[in-house]
């Protein structure tokens, strides 16, 4: 499978310029329906779902690869040199910001801006940095995600029906919105909720936007205040919602506060050499 | 039961009392998760007060903080775009910090205009399930743990399978050198003997049986070293055919051979072999086995009586046994048994030799497909029996 199908990369709209949005975890690409639309009037617009998520190739998970972000990183510069792209913005939610961060470090001419919804470099609090978890809450989390009913499922299931092969209720499963396969779900927690790129964000040089929301449990205003300190001439906005899916709660804010920033990057019509 | 479409008491149900009383937690939630109703079975399990709750907390403050993360990252968006979620799986968390595994399953209700206006949350008690559950998850962890450590287990053994091949082959190498290395001398040896039987006058008449008991010793040396040479390049080549073997003349060539050390122990072999004349098997291979058990016989009988060996032949289920039972010095095998076949193993240290006669004997009965099976008494004798698959 070539690596737009590994993704499941879709692309629509119509423009010179590029918009990649790429979602966070325990969901797809499924979760900018009510945002990425609105962009297609001007904007070529590719939407992709990480290896592990969606309609991605399941089978390309290699669980040891992807025990870290780089991989996803490495993913995402091989769909942009596949759609032979020339610089582009990217929206990325949550642990895809970090993934994005972690691309435009590595090939810099690639990106135009970066657009970073929640981000957070840490989870776990450290001396003198509020992650906003402990190790035993990542830990929890772990343990919920095993114990969910999907888990529960996906280890059992094929099990019970005897015939571990038979697809059709994986299939199913996978087919809806959001759902992922347990063990990876919870694989990909594991290397999100345990790992630390603090110490990448000062070597971005790409044009940056931290979009927070005012209310978010998981990556707390503390944390995208210090991801917007650390980024040198990063912009930093807050959108006034509840929640760690702005662009699901609070589509309309949450375009509002992008548009300005898109709109405004300079992007050439050819890959600059780097 | 009778239908009651229209009985009156289903009407009479009180609606506000089954919401409240149900044997479900029921809930509504703004959202972004901020409460705004409950129902008294969710508020008794979580151990607070209405007032406590609505409009202060979040549906995700009712959870643990494992369950708050995921209904954050995973239920609320799909909420928002599907509407529904179904059969998570969380805990509730009383006020007094004990927990109640729940199953939870939630419908976003939207306004006129689309926008999403409340969710209705079920949470329904699952303990019993949870526990069966939780069962079910450590035996499937243990179930793949214990592969794991098999796999494991079984890499070692490969391994350790590829060094024993290496070790035998190197084995198999220096005996073929050894065996090639000895020729030269020997073969110089019979040489200067024929050179000193004509030049040299033996006048002494007991003399002649010693010069001829000198060659036959000397033969014995060539054709031992020849056999193992060949052994050995079996195993490297496999070139030497597997034939039909009497019995009986091999048994005689070697005690022909022997035939200093049989007078010299006034030993008397009883060879019958009428029952199984034959075996398929290489002649090295037969010549060695017969040769080192019949010259342990020997060499290892006892003091003070003469030697008495019995050599018969068999058909067992398709096998040929050969049985070479003696009346030696025996070997005790609860304390040598585990040892009996090892290379340079030595049970007797009061005689000379190199412990290589039986390593040699079964390594190259099991290499054949067969077995070597001992029964021994000290002071009484031992009983080896061979066994030929044919």
């Amino acid at each position: 499978m070539d690596v737009l199908g590994r993704n499941n990369v879709q692309v629509s709209g119509t423009g010179e310029r590029t918009l990649v949005f790429v979602h966070g975890f325990g969901c797809d690409q499924s979760m900018w329906r009510l945002v990425a639309p609105a962009f297609e009037d001007r904007y070529r617009v590719v939407l992709l779902d990480l290896v592990g998520a969606g309609q991605s190739d399941l089978a390309a998970y290699d669980f040891e690869r992807y025990s870290t972000l780089e991989a996803h990183a490495d993913d995402l510069l091989a769909v942009l040199r596949a759609l032979d792209l020339p610089p582009v913005a990217l929206v990325a939610h949550s642990v895809s910001a970090i993934i994005g961060m972690l691309a435009a470090i590595r090939e810099p001419a690639r990106f135009a801006g970066l657009v970073m919804l929640g981000p957070s470099p840490h989870y776990l609090n450290e001396p003198g940095y509020a992650g906003g978890f402990e190790r035993s809450d990542i830990d929890e989390l772990l343990d919920v995600m095993a114990s969910n009913y999907l888990g529960w499922a996906g280890a059992f299931a094929p099990v019970v029906m005897g015939a571990p092969e038979q697809p059709a209720l994986r299939d199913e499963l996978n087919a809806s919105f959001c759902r992922t396969d347990p063990a990876i779900a919870r694989h990909f927690a594991g290397v999100i909720f345990l790992g630390d790129n603090r110490a990448d964000l000062p070597r971005l040089r790409t044009p940056t936007l931290v979009v927070q929301s005012a209310h978010d449990a998981i990556a707390p205003r503390a944390v995208g205040t210090y991801v917007h300190q650390q980024l040198p001439g990063s912009q930093l906005v807050v959108v006034n919602t509840t929640g760690h899916c702005a662009h699901l709660s609070a589509p309309r804010e949450t375009i509002a506060a992008i548009t300005p920033f898109l709109d405004a990057l300079p992007m050439p019509a050819t890959l600059q050499p780097a | 039961m009778r239908p009651l479409p229209n009985d009156l008491r289903l009407t009479e149900e009180d609606l506000i009392d089954h919401y409240e009383q149900a044997p479900c937690g029921y809930c509504t939630s703004l959202p972004d998760g901020t409460l705004t109703r409950l129902n008294a079975t969710l508020l008794g399990w979580l151990g607070r007060t209405r007032d406590e709750l609505v409009a202060r907390t979040t549906v995700q403050q009712l959870l643990t903080i494992g369950g708050r993360l995921h209904y954050e990252m995973h239920a609320l968006p799909l909420l928002l775009l599907e509407g529904e979620v179904r059969e998570l799986s969380y805990q509730l968390r009383h006020q007094d910090g004990s927990t109640r595994p729940v199953l939870l399953n939630a419908r976003l209700l939207r306004d006129d205009a689309g926008e999403p206006l409340v969710v209705r949350l079920t949470f329904f008690d699952i303990t019993e399930r949870h526990r069966y559950e939780q069962e079910l998850r450590r035996s499937h962890a243990q179930g793949q743990e214990q592969s794991a450590q098999l796999a494991q287990a079984n890499a070692l053994l490969m391994s350790q399978n590829e060094q024993l091949s290496r070790s035998t082959a190197d084995l198999d190498n220096f005996v073929y050198m050894a065996s090639h290395d000895l020729r030269q001398p020997i073969n110089n040896m019979a040489g200067l003997f024929a050179e000193l039987k004509q030049t040299a006058a033996f006048t002494d008449p007991e003399t002649a049986d010693m010069v001829r008991m000198f060659e036959a010793a000397l033969q014995q040396a060539v054709r031992t070293i020849d056999g193992l040479a060949e052994v050995v390049q079996q195993q490297r080549q496999e070139l030497v055919p597997v034939e039909k073997l009497a019995l009986k003349a091999m048994a005689e060539e070697i005690l022909g051979s022997l035939q200093p050390q049989v007078l010299a122990k006034q030993a008397e072999f009883t060879l019958d072999f009428g029952a199984a004349p034959t075996v398929h098997t290489t002649r090295p291979e037969l010549y060695s086995v017969l040769y080192n058990l019949f010259s342990n016989a020997l060499k290892y009988s006892a003091p003070g009586r003469p030697v008495r060996v019995a050599a018969h032949s068999a058909r067992v289920a398709g096998a040929v046994v050969l049985t070479v039972q003696d009346n030696g010095r025996g070997i005790d095998l609860t304390q040598h048994g585990d040892k009996l076949f090892q290379l340079f193993s030595r049970f007797h240290p009061e005689e000379e030799g190199t412990g290589t006669g039986l390593y040699l004997v079964n390594r190259l009965m099991t290499q054949a497909g067969g077995r070597v099976e001992v029964e021994s008494e000290v002071g009484q004798g031992t009983t080896f029996r061979l066994v030929w698959p044919q």
